[in-house]
């Protein structure tokens, strides 16, 4: 769910970025053709017919415009047409689009554990491994029901005036509200949520999994009047921009927009920062066939994964590209060495075990 | 009169076919699901009353409502009793004031709550700068900004419910009364207030089953921290894939829903706010 999420979100901040003029229309476009979302950005429902991928992120609401100046000469440059549906691939919209037998996406920007639990569910073809290069990604990136196209973190994200300057040094100082006072943010969708207030309470990343609900709830209840829990990311942004809250467990991506608006107010830490794959997967049946296993590995590619690093800010997935990156990207970069030195990452087999009854759970805890 | 009826009855034939396809199916198809998935059986239902957290949910979705109804019962009444003592100029502009909120989207408004209610929001920072306060109170991502936010949206309906129970009302009874010496006090208690049940019953009737079912509202200015049926079946049809539970639930609010309105309609009170005007 948070994978989703997240690149419902990646979309909107090249989106907006693209409305501000940051970026011009060709790398905008570039960058989508790197994340696989290319030509036409259009909403509604996409129809599907054999000469045409049809990938379904999470974002777009603007876009007819873009289908029709930029869509075309990608179009001319791959020989086939890519059209974008932003309807949000939810496992729940995938699962009714199967049982119905009324497929129309071809890939879903879900996340690896997602595609796990689609597997599991035989809501997804397995990844064809004979058309899609296994070696471009990691081994645990390239999943029987999904390979990896991007990557994000978890990170503890502050603002530098609230802390009067000090920097914190990890988790832990999320709940030191003697030290760092005011209110604070986290995701009431629960991937990489309770690793976060386990590690605070003194768990060593090898120990995280199997994680220990019950310690992280009783860590947590204290604090959760102060908590102000977030669905989206530009509501983190938006939170802290307004001063509602002094430290959170967000996005990289929207820590990065946070401080280049405001460089000496907001930063963050990468110190024990919480990776999370996000993946392609093919519902079964999409309408393309084989054909969408070349989208898929062309998004494999460092170029493009590079200038998804440029202007949304999402990490690679291809380690080939780390050698491409200029200091700035690097900094950055969740995947970069220094960044990555305290880094756990987001264990996907014990989500799609376990994901439905730790999200009640957790809903029911932060409500209650 | 016997023609024309049967054509009034034709004229209603094209709604409620577009009423059918469009509400009735779907919602069968809720039904079904909820005895079928995974297999066939009431275990579904027998499992969401054994459910904890549901009933949690539950018990926050009738606080909520109930609190929301109350409030905006009481708020409306007093708006739409000054209405129909304005002047017919003045009445048209204060009319227009209610609906205008009635016609901005249900997401405007929420954000607009929060600009307004948030720590450094225009509220909390004019009574900061008048010295009212020196420590910005909590005014939304909990409780209070959801009933805030909801109370504001179902203020227009009531409003405009009870508006129109209320200037129908026959005010030669209001000379009458006060022509045999009550007061003004007494002439609102026994007369206006009495008058008024049936449209008091209706906007509370409304109100109540319209919050029964809020997304948006409490989904934003509750922060994740006040969870109502509607967010927790999102939930679990989109993100957790818990369809049985979502499908049960579903059913039975409306099953609920349906009891509530069937049962009320049954009350004088209601029955009278339905009952043609007899023609003077």
């Amino acid at each position: 769910m948070t994978i989703s999420h997240f690149a419902q979100d990646a979309a909107q901040i090249a989106l907006e970025k693209f409305n501000r003029g940051e970026i011009d229309r060709r790398s905008f476009l570039f960058a989508l053709g790197g994340l696989g979302l290319a030509a036409a950005f259009k909403p509604g429902v996409a129809q599907a017919d054999a000469s045409e991928i049809v990938v379904c992120n999470w974002g777009g609401a603007a876009a007819d415009a873009f289908a029709k100046a930029y869509g075309e000469p990608f179009t001319k440059k791959s020989g086939m047409k890519v059209v974008i549906d932003g309807a949000g691939p939810a496992i729940g919209a995938i699962r009714a689009m199967v049982e119905s037998g009324k497929v129309i996406w071809d890939a879903t920007d879900g996340g690896m554990i997602d595609s796990l639990t689609l597997g599991k569910g035989n809501l997804v073809e397995k990844i064809d491994y004979t058309i899609v290069d296994k070696s471009q990604v990691p081994e645990n990136f390239a999943g029987e029901f999904g390979v990896s196209n991007y990557v994000y973190s978890n990170v503890l994200a502050y603002d530098a005036d609230a802390t009067k300057g000090v920097a914190p040094t990890g988790w832990a100082d999320f709940f030191d509200t003697a030290k760092f006072p005011g209110k604070r943010t986290m995701c009431k969708w629960i991937q990489g949520q309770l690793e976060f207030v386990l590690m605070a309470d003194g768990v060593a990343p090898a120990d995280l999994y199997p994680l220990d609900v019950d310690r992280a709830f009783k860590k947590l209840k204290p604090m959760l009047a102060d908590i102000i829990f977030w669905e989206g990311g530009a509501q983190t942004q938006q939170l802290f921009r307004e001063g509602e809250v002094a430290m959170g467990n967000i996005w990289h991506t929207r820590a990065n927009l946070l401080n280049k608006e405001t460089p000496d107010k907001f930063k963050w830490i990468w110190e024990q920062n919480i990776l999370s794959a996000s993946a392609w997967s093919v519902p079964k049946g999409n309408p393309a066939g084989k054909k969408v296993f070349d989208f898929i590995n062309s998004t494999l590619d460092p170029a493009g994964q590079l200038v998804l690093l440029q202007i949304m800010g999402n990490g690679p997935s291809n380690p080939k590209t780390l050698a491409l990156m200029t200091p700035a990207d690097a900094l950055v970069n969740p995947t970069t060495k220094e960044n990555a030195a305290s880094q756990i990452m987001l264990n996907p087999a014990y989500y799609a075990e376990h994901e439905t009854e730790l999200q009640n759970k957790y809903l029911d805890f932060i409500s209650s | 009169m016997r023609n024309f009826k049967t054509t009034a009855l034709l004229l209603t034939v094209p709604a409620s076919l577009v009423a059918i396809g469009l509400y009735a199916a779907p919602i069968l198809q809720v039904l079904a699901l909820s005895l079928t998935e995974p297999k066939f059986g009431f275990a579904n239902y027998q499992s969401l009353f054994a459910n904890a957290a549901v009933g949690r949910v539950v018990m926050t979705t009738l606080k909520v409502s109930v609190t929301t109804t109350v409030l905006t019962v009481l708020a409306s009444y007093i708006v739409a009793f000054a209405i129909i003592h304005m002047s017919a100029g003045w009445r048209r502009i204060s009319l227009f004031l209610v609906l205008v909120p009635f016609w901005i989207s249900v997401l405007v408004r929420a954000f607009s709550w929060i600009t307004i209610l948030r720590r450094r929001g225009v509220l909390n920072s004019a009574l900061m700068e008048t010295g009212v306060i020196s420590t910005p109170l909590d005014l939304v991502y909990n409780l209070l900004g959801v009933t805030i936010g909801m109370v504001h949206y179902m203020m227009p309906f009531a409003i405009l419910l009870l508006y129109a129970n209320l200037s129908d009302i026959d005010r030669r009874i209001m000379q009458a009364a006060r022509s045999l010496g009550a007061r003004p006090a007494t002439i609102f208690w026994r007369v206006w207030l009495p008058l008024s049940l049936p449209g008091i019953a209706l906007a509370t009737l409304f109100v109540f089953v319209f919050s029964l079912g809020f997304l948006v509202t409490p989904a934003l200015l509750g922060a994740g921290k006040t969870l109502m049926i509607a967010e927790y079946i999102s939930v679990q049809i989109s993100s957790t894939s818990r369809w049985d539970l979502a499908t049960s639930l579903s059913t039975m609010l409306l099953l609920v829903v349906g009891i509530i309105v069937f049962a009320a309609m049954r009350s004088p009170a209601l029955r009278a706010a339905f009952v043609a005007r007899p023609q003077q």
